[in-house]
């Protein structure tokens, strides 16, 4: 078998004969540097869309879920769901008072499409939501600024309210919101809280929300023919099977369901919105997919095209070296070290290209396309290792079949080649 | 077998097989040549010469026949085998000098080196004696096509030494050196001989084969002649 001089020899061999190649070396290795971009530049996005996933569903809360008429996954018809009778506010005061194993409770009702207005800044498409005072010990009702609203105020149906981050930063451009009155669909609130932004761009509604008290929010909506959810938060993710079950089961009996009979009512999961981030996934790896394999099987003839150039533009080197003394397999190793280096010589040239690519989308894009806040300023380090790795065996993969031939040679012929 | 001897072949024969005519490079060859022997091996081209020194040389195997070197047989070695005692006995001079046009005259020399293991501290040194040694000390960092004929035939000729084989080889060592540049290469395989190295030189010029004390004439792949040269030139 191998000595270890030979190894260490063969790759220094190897190094200087690209060493003294480098526009050849460089050409070669165009196809991988492609390839590995195109892995690494994939593996960014989806790492980021992860990341963005992750981070909103920490910040809504994992452990929380939501009782609600509709569906939020998408799996159900929408039909079906609109034919649901709707959530009373006996129901969901039923069900929160019944539950057992959970941390906290609370309804919510909601008013889509709700514009707010402050001085001439007006905002069209925000959620007013009106739940009780405990919703402020929740993730999702964690204040950056001022407060949530008390149990005083609650009771006393005050028209206060605490905006959600997107809101506050549209309506409030200049910051210092706490204390200012501004008009919800031409009522006066009293703003007395900022929510801690919560979403991501792809999650960015969650940050598109009004917090007031249910009463009041009653009082300025009105109370009739309106469905209400429940927030349910089940303490810790390790409760939240035991929670949804004690959910279902309570919900069921309020709702008068048969044994047999399917739910009319949903219970929403943050990690409902994976099934929306699945989608852009999937697209992002089969188009990422796609376009690797192509540019990898390029890189690859690209490589073992110059290989055989190179071992026969090298015959008679190859001829002096066997007659010095080389042994087959020190041949074979050179010229696949050889090929080992060309290709991860390109994907270090990617590495800084796409961190190039990541470091620019991440600092300066950014500032005019905000949506790529989800990106990360730099290249994931595990991606670069694995795309290392990939490039290592690729090169030895487009080498093999170059340095078997090269390390055959018969050094008689070799010598004699012109 | 006598421990003076340090080839010896026993009905060496090479066939190479044409398509469907087969060329009888050589045949039934038996040679014996001695430690320190300096030897011509001499014929026109066709003779068998070069494919007689490529088997002595251990660059190829012979089809059929024996060959002793240093008392080893050769013949039954697989190619690693023979790479092997090629880096380690051997040491060879070419026509064209063969060398690695883009390393330097160090890194050149340096090459059997490379192969036998040696550490790079102990390859530099001995790659610097060797090129001080064919009087190149001032030329170690050259690139061959930064030297003249003679000069490159001179790193080629360290490069042989350099791993202090039992047998150097000289394949038409001056082919392609002008008369005066060849006379001085020659001159520094007579030193070589006299610090007691074997050479044996393969050539078709009558001149250059009268450096040697001993020509083997060769003609269609057998041994016409094989005799004592009287007078060699720089002796």
């Amino acid at each position: 078998m191998f000595k270890f001089y030979e190894i260490r020899e063969a790759f220094k061999q190897a190094l200087d004969s690209i060493k003294v190649n480098r526009l050849r070396s460089f050409l070669a290795s165009l196809g991988v540097v492609i390839g590995i971009s195109f892995v690494l530049l994939m593996g960014w996005v989806l790492s980021g869309l992860d990341k963005a996933m992750s981070d909103s569903f920490k910040m809504m809360g994992v452990d929380v879920m939501y009782v609600d008429k509709h569906d939020w996954s998408g799996g159900k018809s929408w039909k079906e769901v609109r034919n649901r009778p709707n959530i009373t506010l006996q129901q969901a005061n039923k069900l929160i008072e019944s539950l057992r194993n959970v941390e906290l409770a609370v309804p919510v009702a909601r008013r889509w499409q709700a514009e707010i207005k402050y001085g001439p800044n007006k905002y069209q498409g925000i959620t007013a939501q009106g739940t009780y005072y405990q919703f402020g010990f929740t993730p999702g009702g964690t204040v950056e600024y001022g407060r949530f609203f008390s149990q005083n105020e609650d009771q006393y149906s005050a028209n206060v309210v605490c905006l959600g981050w997107k809101v506050y930063e549209t309506i409030f451009p200049k910051g210092d919101a706490i204390g200012k009155t501004i008009k919800i669909e031409g009522h006066n609130f009293l703003v007395i809280g900022v929510i801690k932004k919560q979403g991501t761009t792809f999650f960015d509604f969650i940050d598109n929300i009004v917090y007031m008290p249910l009463s009041t929010f009653l009082k300025t909506f009105g109370k009739f023919r309106r469905t209400f959810s429940i927030a349910v938060k089940a303490g810790s993710e390790a409760n939240l099977d035991n929670a949804r079950a004690e959910v279902e089961g309570k919900m069921r009996i309020i709702r008068n369901l048969k044994p047999g009979e399917e739910n009319d009512f949903s219970i929403n999961e943050t990690k409902a919105f994976e099934e929306q981030v699945k989608v852009i996934r999937t697209v992002v790896w089969s188009v990422g997919i796609g376009m690797t394999l192509l540019s990898f099987i390029v890189g690859i003839i690209g490589i073992v095209n110059v290989m055989f150039v190179s071992i026969f533009e090298r015959t008679r080197e190859i001829g002096i070296r066997k007659a010095l003394g080389a042994k087959k397999r020190e041949i074979l190793l050179q010229i696949i070290f050889e090929s080992m280096f060309l290709s991860l010589f390109g994907a270090i040239i990617s590495f800084f290209f796409t961190s190039l690519i990541a470091y620019v989308t991440g600092t300066i894009v950014i500032q005019y396309i905000p949506q790529v806040e989800f990106l990360s300023p730099f290249m994931p380090l595990d991606l670069l290792i694995i795309a290392s790795i990939i490039s290592i065996i690729v090169g030895i993969f487009a080498g093999l079949v170059p340095a078997i031939r090269a390390s055959n040679f018969d050094p008689v012929i070799a010598l004699r080649y012109e | 077998m006598d421990n003076n001897v340090l080839i010896k072949t026993e009905g060496l024969s090479k066939i190479y097989q044409m398509e469907a005519t087969q060329v009888v490079a050589l045949h039934d060859i038996n040679l014996v040549i001695n430690h320190n022997e300096y030897v011509a091996i001499m014929g026109p081209s066709g003779s068998g010469k070069t494919t007689l020194m490529s088997i002595l040389g251990c660059l190829d195997s012979p089809t059929d026949g024996k060959y002793y070197l240093d008392g080893q047989d050769i013949s039954s070695l697989d190619d690693n085998q023979l790479a092997e005692i090629r880096n380690r006995k051997i040491g060879f001079v070419f026509q064209t000098f063969n060398l690695l046009p883009r390393a330097n005259c160090i890194k050149n020399v340096e090459l059997p080196l490379i192969y036998s293991g040696v550490s790079k501290e102990e390859r530099h040194q001995r790659a610097i004696k060797a090129l001080q040694d064919v009087g190149l000390g001032d030329r170690l960092t050259h690139k061959p096509t930064e030297l003249s004929g003679g000069q490159r035939q001179r790193v080629a000729i360290a490069r042989a030494l350099v791993n202090n084989p039992n047998l150097i080889f000289a394949d038409e060592p001056t082919g392609n050196l002008d008369t005066r540049t060849g006379e001085e290469i020659m001159k520094l395989f007579a030193d070589l001989w006299k610090k007691g190295n074997s050479i044996i030189l393969v050539t078709h010029e009558e001149d250059i084969a009268r450096h040697a004390h001993r020509i083997i004439k060769l003609r269609d792949g057998v041994i016409i002649d094989d005799f004592r040269n009287p007078n060699p030139i720089f002796v």
